[in-house]
C-alpha cells in the first residue's frame, strides 16, 4: 500500500492515459462490436438473431470445418518438421542457424502473391489440384513465428547434456526426442502449434489468390449479405481465437500444475 | 549393505586410441586397461584430452583411431544408446519434467523391463543412494547433492558395464563434494562395477581412485596408484600437477646430480640426463624439507615470510635469496616457537629429485 501511495502524480497520469488508451483501441471496439451483434431484426432490441442467422448459413460449417481441419494438419506438419529439424541444428549444425534464421525470416519478406504463385508452381501436381496445398502455405507463412518460438524455447533448456543422458541411458532417436526433448520445450511447442493454427485458420489472402475457399475467403462473402451477421462473425471468431489462446495456456500449464502439487505432497524442500 | 547383487565386472580397454578435431590432436594415442571392478580415474588440465576419452567410452564422440573394447569386444563402432554405459554428467542432468522414480527407471523403460522389475529395482537404486523418501521429486526440488545422487541412482540402474563419471562433483560445494566422493566410492566397491572417472581436482581423484591416469597434451603421462604417482612421478610434469611442489632453481654438477640450495642431490631416474652446467628447476615436496641445525653442512638459511596453521601441519613460506618462496609443512607441534620475521635452517631430506629444464 505505501508503495502505491509513493507513486508520483506524474505516472498516475502516464498509467491512467495508458489504460484509457488501451479501453479506447481495443476494449472499446470489442465492446461494441458484441453489443451490435446482440441487436435484433432491423436493428432493433437484443436477440441472438445474427448468430442464428450465421449458423443457418450454407457454408458456414463445411467452410469452418474445412478451415480447422487444415489449420490442425498445418500445425501437426509445422511440429513434425520443425522440431527434429530445430533439435537436429542446435545440436550438430550449430554453424548453420544464422542462414536458417534468414531464411526463416523470408515469408515476412517476399510479397505474398509471389510466395503464392512461386511455391504453388514448385509443388507437385497432384497437391496443386488439391485443396491440401494450402496447408504448406499456412507451414510457410507461420514459419517466421514458430522458428522463434521453438528455438527460444530449446534454448532455455541444456539440449546437449539431455540427449547425451537419454543416449547413454539406452533411448532411440525418436524415443529421446519424444520423452526428453518435447516435454522440456512444451511450452514452445504448444506456441508453437497455436501460432501455425492460428495464421492458417486466419489465413485470407493466399487461399482468395489460389481461389479456394475456407472460413475467411467465406465469411467475406456472407459478410456482404447481412453486415449485423459480419460482426457476428468478428465476435464468433475472436471468442474462438481466446479459447483457444486459453486451452494453449492451460495445457502449457498442465506440467507445472503437476510438479507443484507434487511438491505440496512432498512437504519441506531440501 | 542393499539388497543388490553383484553383476560380473567388465575390462574396459583403449588401445591407441587418437581424437582430431580438425588440425587439433585432442587425444594421442592413448593406451588404458581399467580391470574389473577398478575404478580409475583420469586427472588432467583443462584441454587435456580427458574427458574426450571418456565421451569415445560412452559413444558420444568417436575416436579417429584406435581400439576401444570392453570385455575383449570391439565397441567403436557401436552406438551410444547400445553400449550399456552408465554416465553420470558434471551438470547432473536429470529430465526435469520426470520425478526421481520416473528419472531412474528411464533406462530400464528404454529396455523395455516389465513394470515390476522396473519397480524394485528403482526401490533398490533409491536405497542404495539413500533416497528414499524423495521418490516422487522432481528435480528441481533437490539439492545439488540429491540431483547428484539421482543422477548416479539413475546410471546405475541400467546395470551397465562400465560407469563413467564425468566430473560429476564439480557442481557441488566442498562439504557436499567430500560426503558425495564418500558415497561414490561405497557404491562402486559395493557394486563391484568398473569405474572411469575423469576428474581436474586432484585430491577427488587421489581419494577415491584405485589408480590414476594422469594426462597432458592428449596423452597420457602416467597411470599408476595414487602413492606411487605422488611418491615416484615418471615426469616433470607429474610432479608438479599431482601435489604440492617448490620449484627451485638449481645446476647439474659434473657428477651427475643437481646442486640446490646448499645441497648436492642425486637426479630421478625417471627423468632424462642433463649435460653438467645445465640450469634446472628441482621439483621439491614441502614435506621433503625438513628443519635442521645452522651447523648441518647442508642447511640453507632463510627467514620465514609466511606461517600458515593448517590443522595438525603448519606451512611455513620461507624467503631464501636467489629463490621463489619455499613452502615447508611440519608438524604443528613443532613449530609453536617460530614466528613470521625469525631465521631458520631448513635442508632437503630427499635423496633423489626431480627436474626440468629452467
Amino acid at each position: 500500500m505505501a508503495a502505491i501511495m509513493k507513486v508520483s502524480p506524474f505516472k498516475w497520469i502516464f498509467i491512467g492515459a495508458s489504460a484509457f488508451l488501451s479501453l479506447l483501441i481495443f476494449v472499446f471496439p470489442l465492446f461494441a462490436a458484441a453489443t451490435y451483434s446482440f441487436r435484433g431484426e432491423a436493428g432493433k432490441g437484443r436477440s441472438l438473431a445474427n448468430y442464428r442467422w450465421l449458423l443457418e448459413q450454407d457454408g458456414f460449417y463445411p467452410n469452418l470445418f474445412a478451415s480447422l481441419k487444415l489449420a490442425a494438419i498445418a500445425g501437426i506438419l509445422t511440429l513434425l518438421l520443425m522440431v527434429p529439424t530445430m533439435v537436429f541444428l542446435n545440436l550438430k549444425a550449430q554453424r548453420f542457424k544464422p542462414l536458417i534464421d534468414f531464411l526463416c525470416i523470408l515469408p515476412l519478406i517476399i510479397p505474398v502473391v509471389s510466395l503464392a504463385i512461386g511455391a504453388q508452381v514448385a509443388m507437385p501436381e497432384v497437391i496443386q489440384n488439391s485443396e491440401y496445398e494450402l496447408v504448406f502455405f499456412f507451414v510457410i507463412i507461420a514459419l517466421p513465428y514458430t522458428y522463434r518460438a521453438i528455438d527460444t524455447s530449446l534454448q532455455t533448456v541444456q539440449l546437449k547434456t539431455l540427449v547425451e543422458a537419454s543416449r547413454s541411458l539406452g533411448a532411440s532417436w525418436f524415443a529421446t526426442i519424444l520423452r526428453v526433448i518435447v516435454p522440456a520445450i512444451r511450452s514452445g511447442i504448444l506456441g508453437a502449434l497455436f501460432l501455425a493454427f492460428a495464421l492458417g485458420i486466419g489465413e485470407y489472402t493466399i487461399t482468395s489468390l489460389l481461389h479456394w475457399e475456407t472460413f475467411p475467403t467465406w465469411t467475406v462473402v456472407a459478410a456482404q449479405q447481412n453486415i449485423l451477421g459480419a460482426i457476428a462473425i468478428s465476435v464468433f471468431s475472436f471468442i474462438g481465437a481466446i479459447a483457444l489462446l486459453t486451452l494453449i495456456s492451460l495445457l502449457s500449464r498442465r506440467g507445472t500444475k503437476r510438479e507443484s502439487l507434487e511438491s505440496e505432497n512432498e512437504g519441506a524442500l531440501s | 549393505m542393499t539388497g543388490i547383487t553383484r553383476r560380473v565386472s567388465s575390462t574396459l580397454e583403449l588401445s591407441g586410441v587418437s581424437r582430431f578435431f580438425g588440425q587439433v590432436r585432442a587425444l594421442d594415442g592413448l593406451d588404458l586397461k581399467v580391470n574389473p571392478g577398478e575404478l580409475v580415474a583420469l586427472l588432467g588440465p583443462s584441454g587435456c584430452g580427458k574427458t574426450t576419452a571418456l565421451r569415445i567410452v560412452a559413444g558420444l564422440e568417436h575416436a579417429s583411431a584406435g581400439n576401444l573394447t570392453v570385455n575383449g569386444v570391439r565397441y567403436n563402432e557401436t552406438p551410444a544408446h547400445q553400449r550399456d554405459m552408465g554416465m553420470v554428467f558434471q551438470s547432473y542432468s536429470l529430465f526435469p519434467n520426470l520425478d526421481v522414480t520416473e528419472n531412474i527407471e528411464y533406462g530400464l523403460r528404454a529396455r523395455k523391463i516389465p513394470a515390476r522389475d522396473r519397480s524394485k529395482r528403482v526401490s533398490e537404486m533409491l536405497a542404495l543412494v539413500e533416497l528414499g523418501s524423495k521418490a516422487k521429486a522432481f528435480p528441481h526440488q533437490l539439492s545439488g547433492g540429491q540431483q547428484q545422487r539421482v543422477a548416479l541412482a539413475r546410471a546405475l540402474a541400467i546395470e551397465p558395464n562400465v560407469l563413467l563419471l564425468d566430473e560429476p562433483l564439480s557442481a557441488l560445494d566442498a562439504q557436499v563434494r567430500s560426503q558425495i566422493r564418500e558415497e561414490i566410492r561405497r557404491i562402486q566397491i559395493e557394486l563391484g562395477i568398473t569405474t572411469l572417472f575423469v576428474t581436474h581436482d586432484q585430491e577427488e581423484a587421489m581419494s577415491i581412485a584405485d589408480r590414476v591416469g594422469v594426462m597432458n597434451h592428449g596423452k597420457l603421462e602416467q597411470i599408476d596408484t595414487p602413492i606411487e604417482l605422488y611418491t615416484n612421478p615418471s615426469s616433470p610434469f607429474v610432479a608438479s600437477f599431482v601435489g604440492l611442489a617448490n620449484r627451485i632453481p638449481g645446476e647439474v654438477t659434473a657428477a651427475g646430480g643437481v646442486r640446490i640450495l646448499n645441497q648436492s642431490i642425486s637426479l630421478s631416474r625417471a627423468v632424462s640426463t642433463f649435460a653438467p652446467g645445465t640450469k634446472i628447476t628441482a621439483i621439491i615436496r614441502p614435506e621433503t624439507l625438513i628443519l635442521t641445525s645452522e651447523n648441518d653442512p647442508d642447511a640453507t638459511r632463510g627467514l620465514i615470510a609466511l606461517k600458515s596453521f593448517l590443522g595438525p601441519l603448519t606451512k611455513l613460506g620461507i624467503a631464501v635469496e636467489g629463490s621463489p618462496l619455499i613452502h615447508i609443512n611440519i608438524s604443528s607441534s613443532d613449530v609453536k616457537h617460530l614466528e613470521i620475521g625469525q631465521h631458520i635452517s631448513f635442508k632437503v631430506a630427499a635423496s633423489e629429485v626431480m627436474a626440468e629444464h629452467a
